[in-house]
């Protein structure tokens, strides 16, 4: 009887394929620059409003990423990264205020140095905030991190320097501007690129496989030789280094900072998106970031009819709330007690949204009627934050485990989808 | 905060006002305390971070505020028209805020915590996260923002009486002169009161009239100066009768608090369900009503701590009224050792009179930061919190 041809696994392997090897990753880089370059070419195109989106969606992309390195794929609790984004824009700033004008290095060079700074100086709080994590766990962890933030934030409202023979100051509660401005959109882009790929690749050394084990169960991991004490640390070191660089970036491009820009806020929104995306999910994590910075963002250009700003009237968000309380409940029905096919839990699905927003139609004209409702007008501008926390309750009660749940975004999926022979095969086997 | 900003005039350590800060820690203690029973009760049940509890803090603020408004205190109103104010109306004020603030409670339960009770617990967490931020700026949209409404002071009855306790007694020939000065300035007040009705315009005074307001103005400054350096001279804590209110309904809501769980049928559930969840269920136990039950307590121990501070601190209302108070609060839950009852109130107390200390040694801006110094230092040696287990897990 023959044995099927294995091979052999003592045989020579075959020559590393160093150009194959070589060529990926230059590749991948030069992709990366040309795409941060494109974006700044059609970006600057762009209002100044559109930029500062962008600008922010990077940034976002940046922290809540890094956030999830030490959320999702460390596994230690940490609600508290505003913290490390403003150690990143205070040191630039002070920095900048002391050093700027009689620094070597001016312009992008400066920036660049900064970025270095800023990075080590976030990865040292970093430290500071990953040695408790060697004794604590869950809510213990995340509260001191939270007052850790809590603490730098009140120690930057109070404290105040003066330039030796100046009479300007730096610091205190209503804040201060930085001085070189950098208005560009690529550093911002590259740095989220940067992030992204440095964790995508971590997850395939020994090293990112170990703050895995870690998150999945830290005693066994022990056991099986992993140094938890080094892991944990290093990924809060990791998380805070490029929230700190994103810090020293957002300080240059916003020309200003104050203490309220890193306000707990701050860290819960960073935090809602690593969850909203799917804990441990990179792919989540960009997606929930560009999506949650951008869309409340937008509705800033909501007008009226008459091209004044958006308002609302009490009627409408009477009407909306009451709609959107309908379609949860509803979706969350189906959810649970609908058991047909896919394509006829989608096709229900699609049917409540729209139903909910019919719904909501017919319950503003009816309530159009009372005056008392139509009295008072909104801003449409302020309802981001109720926007955002209902997107967020929302999206809890309907896929808590977030949108891209724990999958990554491959190209062999993206594949799969255009390959009827692979879709057919795939439904042979669920069915 | 409110509380003490008075007596930060030197920076230094001031032996003669030590204890009144103490006094005024505890009383901030008290109120930490209240709202940090809220936080520990629901997460011994839930091992849930009700992150929302600083909102219904708040909402129990606005529900005060409300109720004095109904009482006709509104703000351009005729104040001499209620008087001075009555015990009555602060008691409706409190049980307004406890049942309203209690509704509040378990409607949030019922809406955004129930449906995540089979979820993981990051879910739950950033539920409550939505329901806080919706709270806030949800209550941004509707609720009464510009001008920053204030509880008026007019409510309470005994807004300008105060009990002063002397430890050590002030210097006798002080005293004296403060006594003498008092009814300088009594004598005065009284010759500027019965000149008052024939002054025809108050902006504009003859010379004979300007002299007895200067003589009334002077002597009434004399007097507090005079009371002042005798106070100074010895030690004396001096509590408003608001402070004592807070204080002494703090101590009872708390026996009655123990009294529920420690005595009766509905706390031993509550205390078997926060021990083991499935297990309680088992035996019989209605696990969905118990939450239910804790969040209305939790909420409305919150609700009377935000009424008391509202209106006896005069602080101003807004929707984020609760973030801070809430968040100390959760800190000091955490202090004690999160799920411990005692643990709770043990945390809230040092937290307060941590803050005032911070205080009394004059660094009033950083108040807001010692509470999370404090709670990194605690948890450094005591990882389980001051009262809370601090098992180590095994396999």
């Amino acid at each position: 009887m023959s044995a099927p041809a294995t091979p052999n696994p003592n045989a020579p392997r075959s020559t590393f394929p160093f150009a194959e090897f070589v060529g990926i990753r230059f590749g991948s880089i030069l992709i990366a620059v040309g795409f941060a370059f494109l974006l700044q070419v059609v970006g600057s195109g762009l209002t100044d409003f559109m930029q500062r989106i962008l600008v922010m969606s990077a940034l976002y992309v940046t922290l809540a990423v890094s956030l999830n390195l030490i959320n999702g794929i460390c596994g230690q609790f940490s609600i508290g990264h505003a913290a490390f984004w403003q150690v990143g824009a205070y040191s630039t700033t002070y920095l900048s205020f002391f050093y700027y004008e009689k620094s070597f290095a001016q312009g992008l060079w400066w920036l660049a140095m900064m970025i270095v700074v800023g990075a080590l100086l976030a990865g040292l709080a970093g430290i500071i905030v990953g040695l408790p994590s060697l004794r604590l766990r869950g809510d213990y962890l995340a509260v001191v991190t939270l007052g850790f933030g809590e603490i730098l934030r009140i120690i930057s409202v109070n404290v105040e320097f003066k330039k030796p023979g100046g009479t300007d100051t730096v610091g205190g509660s209503y804040g201060m501007n930085v001085t070189p401005t950098f208005m560009q959109i690529w550093p911002s882009i590259l740095l989220a690129i940067l992030c992204v790929a440095v964790c995508r690749n971590l997850l395939k050394t020994h090293h990112g496989l170990s703050y895995l084990a870690v998150r999945e169960d830290e005693i066994a991991s022990s056991a099986m030789g992993v140094n938890t004490s080094k892991v944990k640390v290093g990924a809060f070191v990791l998380g805070s280094m490029f929230a700190g660089a994103a810090g020293v970036l957002f300080a240059h491009y916003n020309s200003f900072v104050n203490p309220d820009m890193f306000r707990m806020d701050v860290s819960f929104v960073i935090l809602t998106m690593v969850v909203l995306g799917g804990t441990g999910s990179i792919t989540g994590s960009v997606f929930a970031a560009i999506l949650l910075n951008a869309v409340p963002e937008l509705l800033r250009l909501v007008k009226n009819p008459d091209g004044t700003a958006g308002t609302i009237t009490l009627a409408a968000m009477l009407a909306g709330g009451i709609g959107i309380i309908a379609m949860i409940v509803c979706l969350r029905q189906i959810k649970t007690k609908f058991f047909g096919t896919a394509g006829k839990r989608v096709g229900l699905n699609l049917a409540t949204v729209f139903g909910a927003f019919v719904l909501m139609s017919i319950l503003n004209l009816i309530f159009r009627n009372f005056p008392s409702l139509v009295a008072t007008s909104n801003p449409v501008e302020q309802l981001r934050m109720v926007i955002f926390a209902i997107t967020l309750i929302t999206l809890m009660m309907l896929r808590p485990q977030g949108v891209f749940a724990h999958h990554e975004f491959s190209w062999t999926w993206v594949r799969g989808l255009f390959d009827p022979a692979k879709r057919r095969q795939g439904k042979a086997v669920e069915g | 905060m409110a509380f003490g900003s008075s007596f930060l005039a030197e920076l230094s350590f001031n032996f003669s006002t030590l204890p009144s800060q103490l006094a005024n820690g505890i009383l901030l203690g008290a109120i930490y305390a209240l709202v940090a029973l809220g936080y520990t009760m629901v997460y011994g049940v839930l091992r849930l971070i009700n992150f929302a509890h600083g909102e219904v803090y708040m909402l129990g603020a606005y529900v005060a505020l409300f109720v004095t408004w109904m009482f006709g205190y509104r703000p351009g109103s005729d104040m001499s028209l209620h008087g001075q104010g009555s015990v009555v109306h602060l008691a409706v004020m409190l049980v307004a805020s406890m049942v309203v603030c209690a509704i509040i409670g378990m409607i949030i339960e019922f809406f955004a915590y129930r449906p995540m009770r089979s979820q993981p617990r990051i879910a739950a967490l950033i539920t409550a996260i939505g329901v806080s931020l919706l709270l806030q700026y949800g209550g941004q949209l509707v609720l009464p923002t510009r001008p920053q409404p204030t509880i008026t002071e007019s409510v309470n009855p005994y807004r300008e009486s105060s009990v002063r306790l002397p430890i050590v007694p002030a210097k006798k020939e002080l005293q004296e002169k403060a006594n003498t000065a008092l009814a300088n300035a009594e004598e005065a007040t009284k010759a500027w009161e019965q000149l008052k009705p024939s002054v025809k315009d108050e902006y504009n005074l003859t010379p004979d009239e300007r002299k007895v307001k200067d003589a009334f103005m002077q002597a009434d400054r004399t007097a507090k100066q005079a009371q002042r350096e005798a106070d100074t001279s010895g030690v004396m804590v001096i509590l408003s009768i608001g402070q004592i209110a807070i204080l002494a309904m703090s101590i009872v809501l708390m026996i009655i608090l123990r009294t529920i769980v420690l005595k009766t049928k509905v706390g031993r559930a509550m205390r078997a369900v926060s021990h083991d969840f499935d297990t309680a269920g088992l035996m019989g136990i209605n696990v969905g009503a118990i939450i239910t039950l804790t969040f209305v307590i939790g909420s409305a121990l919150a609700g009377a701590g935000a009424m008391m501070t509202a209106t006896f601190m005069a602080t101003s209302i807004s929707p984020f009224y609760g973030v801070l108070p809430g968040i100390k609060a959760f800190v000091a839950a955490v202090l004690g050792g999160i799920g411990n009852i005692p643990g709770a109130v043990v945390g809230g107390l040092l937290m307060g009179i941590a803050e005032s200390l911070v205080k009394w040694v004059g660094y009033s801006a950083y108040a807001d930061a010692v509470a999370f110094v404090v709670l990194i230092i605690v948890l450094l040696f005591r990882p389980g919190g001051l009262m809370g287990s601090d098992k180590v897990e095994k396999v």
